[in-house]
């Protein structure tokens, strides 16, 4: 069985972790002199051009119309006025530098683990896209059946993560994963952002609560910010600061789940985009996908401490911080 | 702002209701002189303890979705409950009668929501997670006291206002209660201006509570203080 990164974000600049003052989830960013720059579209709707290419299991229209869809899905979240247009087929294919957006099948039998990827051209003063290509693999198996089929990687799910990129997502470690057959097989996620593919077949074409997060901590109108709250903290070990150490926060009400990293050697944290009301605590080290595929950073993750829960419970305020928690870990 | 104004609201309309229900009993309670017995316009006020009793706060399960419409993978169990907590109550009340009064009452308590994570998929400890919040129940009462000796019986009924303020005043859960229960009065010594020690036993249904599910609950309430009569 074929265990598939998705979308490693072979991009033509790094993906970028930081931790600016009010800011979560990962975020591609694009380093200026000392600065990070977020990238995101300054404008839209965001045009986008088709490959005009066929590949066995997936014709161009429909190919078109997945992408449309799962556009549609990142759209569909409100107060971030996200929206996209379809501007025709074309003949050349992602990654050509024509200062167009454009999404397609090529074949990169070179990347056998690789199902898709978003490459961007940026603004280097200001993070600004000014291109944005997604490649889906042709490599692999694809489907765009409405219900899936066995065996076939449903394109609008893949689409819908690479778009993720493309709006200047990067990934989230909602996950877990085993070790398999050379790779991870995904146990669960609880976002369209994870880094690994659920296996071949499998349908996942809704943004979760914690893409949704992230999607409007890029593009969230004010509205947004006042409907929701934030918690903000630092996880230590020992008193010292723990990096790169995933931190989850859970509102039993919804269910929903929400994540970032810390981003510093401190152990600083910001979650933002959480519903106010209770919310509680949960750190765990990165380890179900490679560190290399969630952050690009100065300093070491640590691994070496065990899963923990905050002891206290959370009130997040509404267009307000919840600040100043301090979730303490040990080592393994 | 609009929860106190709904406040008053409830309120008022919780007396103008008792009123009109003690209406048919004023010609039968009216004062007179050289008794020990309540009588129209006596007034009641008096304090104590209270305690509420515990109540599930809900449960909740951090689910990952999985492949291919498995069961989903449950991350975590949450379990919540608070335990019981013991306040301050004050009330303050009117006869209409020589057996009927009604009061108002206020409850000011600190209880604890506790959360059990337990089932980690990754073995993390388990961990009770806690938050304290304030609460305020302010109410009004129904009381009809049965005879006239040291010990009087009385059931009572009304509703109320609940406000509570979670920690940091981060966010205010405000909600409605309605109460029936009972108690007794013992009264000691004589003469216009008695005191009396007095145990309080309701059954208090609230529509909002701090709890991860939200739903209408009811809890015990147990009161013992003094009460003044002039």
């Amino acid at each position: 069985m074929t265990r598939a990164i998705v979308g490693a974000v072979t991009v033509l600049i790094a993906a970028l972790a930081y931790a600016p003052s009010v800011d979560a989830y990962l975020k591609l960013g694009t380093r200026i002199g000392t600065r990070i720059a977020n990238l995101r579209f300054n404008t839209f709707p965001v045009r986008y051009f088709v490959t005009n290419r066929d590949v066995p299991g997936v014709t161009a229209p429909q190919l078109q119309q997945s992408v449309d869809r799962a556009f549609a899905s990142w759209s569909a979240i409100p107060n971030t006025g996200v929206s996209a247009q379809f501007a025709g087929f074309t003949g050349t294919s992602p990654l050509n530098g024509d200062n167009a957006n454009v999404i397609g099948f090529t074949t990169r039998a070179d990347l056998d683990r690789v199902l898709g990827s978003t490459s961007f051209t940026v603004d280097t003063v200001s993070g600004e896209i000014l291109e944005a290509d997604i490649f889906l693999n042709s490599t692999f198996q694809w489907s765009a059946a409405a219900g899936g089929e066995p065996g076939r990687h449903d394109v609008e799910s893949i689409a819908l993560h690479e778009i993720g990129h493309l709006l200047g997502l990067g990934h989230s470690m909602l996950g877990e994963t085993e070790l398999a057959g050379g790779g991870r097989r995904v146990l669960g996620a609880e976002a369209v952002m994870f880094p690994i593919a659920f296996t071949a077949g499998t349908i996942n074409r809704s943004p979760r609560a914690d893409d949704i997060a992230g999607l409007s901590d890029i593009y969230g109108n004010d509205q947004f910010r006042k409907a929701t709250g934030s918690i903000s903290g630092r996880v230590t070990k020992n008193g010292a600061g723990v990096a790169g150490a995933h931190v989850v926060a859970f509102n039993p009400a919804t269910g929903k789940l929400v994540a970032t990293f810390t981003l510093s050697e401190d152990g600083a944290f910001v979650i933002a985009g959480l519903e106010p009301g209770l919310h509680l605590l949960r750190v765990e080290p990165l380890d179900d996908a490679d560190a290399a595929s969630f952050l690009e950073t100065s300093f070491a993750v640590d691994t070496n401490f065990k899963v923990a829960f905050h002891n206290r419970i959370l009130t997040v305020p509404r267009g307000a911080t919840a600040r100043d928690v301090n979730v303490a870990v040990v080592a393994k | 702002m609009i929860g106190v104004r709904g406040a008053a609201v409830l309120v008022s309309h919780g007396l103008t209701a008792l009123v009109l229900l003690t209406r048919p009993c004023l010609a039968a309670a009216q004062p007179y002189a050289g008794s020990n017995g309540p009588h129209r316009g006596s007034v009641e006020v008096g304090g104590g303890v209270i305690r509420i009793g515990t109540y599930d706060a809900g449960s909740a399960q951090a689910l990952l979705t999985t492949a291919g419409g498995a069961a989903p993978l449950t991350l975590f169990v949450v379990d919540g409950d608070v335990p019981a907590v013991i306040g301050a109550a004050v009330q303050a009340g009117i006869y209409l009668g020589r057996r009927v009064s009604i009061e108002t009452s206020v409850h000011l308590t600190r209880p604890t929501l506790q959360s059990r994570q337990s089932s980690d998929f990754e073995s993390a400890s388990e961990v009770v997670a806690e938050t304290t919040t304030s609460s305020y129940l302010v109410g009004a009462s129904l009381l009809y006291h049965f005879g006239e000796g040291r010990l009087v019986p009385f059931v009572s009924g009304g509703a109320g206002y609940l406000r509570q303020l979670s920690e940091g005043n981060a966010e205010v859960i405000a909600g409605t209660e309605v109460h029936v229960g009972g108690g007794v009065k013992y009264w000691m010594g004589s003469g216009a201006r008695r005191l009396a020690l007095r145990l309080d036993a309701q059954a208090s249904a609230r529509d909002k509570l701090v709890a991860f599910e939200q739903k209408r609950r009811v809890l015990s309430s147990l009161g013992a203080g003094v009460t003044l009569r002039f």
